[in-house]
């Protein structure tokens, strides 16, 4: 498909344009921290800097002043049986400079505790309070079966 | 923000333009803002993680994957914005299965990212029809990218995608280097290669052969009345004659001559 199958760059224009990107990215908590306006990203490896511009600019309207990209090499470990290498893939990673105004924090997604566990926890809390009551009850009167009272 | 979701605003950006176009042309009549509902546009970073209810569910249930059947009554330009939406779908979706993945948390329904690949994949089918049947309209080909059959540079054949270069082929002395009389293609490591590698195909030919003469010669010693027709029929290459005759395919009767 044409918009699949890049043609060589050629000066003047038209210019290509990309009608149907493929491109993938992923925003990820910064690391190491970074200042406020900078944002982290994981990105196809195919996209250059100004794609990641672009990208943001035009899809996700986020004004962007710089872009530093770096491919960050894979962890090698061996297989823990056999002994073998394996290799994780590689990263295209993008650090976004937003304008100075403009501020960014990763948002913590999984501090707020749903229903069920809410109910989880309240329902731990009592087994171990009627279970400490228990204990209260039974602390003067050893070798007495617990069924034995008023 | 979902599929289901995504799937609604769509239609009501859809039926949005429809009607406001209606309006326009039949009167001056101003539209009647109330009864259009859109989803407010979020045009923002936020958009790259799932709407805030969705942060701490375990189950988040989706609709299906859009069908090509459905996509192809759409207009191009319908696509090119579906497309953009599940473009930050599947970004948000790859965002969130990270995140999850670094607080060793279950990711809820994962099957979410394939429905919506298979949503792109869909779009991108039906634009490719439509960009064939534009092209064999207009100029009488595919317009598809041509592909030839090459023998590649270890001697083997090979589906070759053609693509532009800057220097023709009768220029590029570093493209013809492996051809000539004394490259690569013609060394000695890629005649070595190409000897055994015939040797492995031909060996393997002869064992097929073999063991296909072999099963038709049991079959004889088994079964005495068999129809020689089919037989010939099922192992073509097989001399169904001569596996007859042989000391293999007596069984323990009397033969029939």
């Amino acid at each position: 498909m044409s918009t699949r199958w890049y043609p060589l760059y050629q000066r003047g224009n038209p210019q290509l344009r990309v009608f149907l990107p493929n491109f993938w990215m992923k925003l990820v908590r910064p690391f190491p921290s970074q200042q406020p306006n900078i944002i982290q990203f994981q990105c196809s490896m195919e996209m250059t800097k100004y794609d990641i511009k672009n990208y943001l600019e035009k899809i996700y309207n986020v004004p962007v002043v710089d872009v530093r990209t770096k491919i960050s090499l894979g962890k090698f470990k061996k297989d823990v049986g056999k002994g073998y290498v394996i290799k994780d893939d590689d990263q295209k990673l993008a650090f976004v400079t937003l304008p100075k105004t403009m501020k960014f924090e990763f948002p913590d997604l999984f501090s707020t505790k749903t229903d069920e566990e809410q109910e989880r926890e309240k329902s731990l809390e009592e087994a171990k309070k009627s279970y400490k009551k228990y204990i209260e009850q039974n602390k003067n009167r050893p070798d007495i079966p617990s069924w034995f009272s008023i | 923000m979902n599929l289901s979701f995504v799937r609604s605003a769509f239609k009501i950006t859809t039926a949005l333009t429809k009607r406001s176009q209606n309006v326009f042309r039949l009167s001056g009549v101003a539209v009647n803002r109330k009864d259009i509902h859109t989803t407010s546009k979020v045009d923002d970073l936020m958009e790259f993680f799932d709407s805030k209810k969705n942060w701490a569910e375990t189950n988040i249930r989706v609709g299906r994957a859009w069908k090509l059947d459905e996509l192809r009554i759409k207009s191009n330009t319908d696509l090119h914005k579906l497309w953009y939406i599940l473009l930050k779908e599947r970004n948000m979706l790859y965002t969130m299965q990270l995140e999850c993945e670094q607080k060793v948390r279950l990711f809820p329904n994962p099957e979410r990212i394939d429905k919506v690949q298979e949503s792109m994949n869909n779009i991108e089918t039906v634009v490719r029809e439509r960009n064939v049947a534009y092209y064999k309209l207009e100029t009488g080909e595919t317009g598809e990218r041509p592909v030839e059959d090459v023998i590649n540079l270890i001697g083997l054949p090979e589906k070759y995608e053609k693509k532009e270069y800057f220097l023709p082929k009768f220029i590029n002395t570093r493209w013809i280097k492996p051809y000539i009389e004394h490259g690569y293609t013609n060394s000695c490591a890629i005649l070595k290669f190409r000897k055994f590698y015939n040797e492995k195909i031909h060996r393997e030919e002869k064992k097929a052969r073999n063991r296909d003469f072999n099963h038709v010669q049991h079959l004889f010693k088994r079964f005495p009345d068999l129809d020689i027709e089919k037989v010939k029929a099922e192992y073509p290459k097989v001399d169904v004659e001569k596996a007859r005759q042989t000391k293999k395919a007596r069984g323990h009767y009397f033969p029939k001559f």
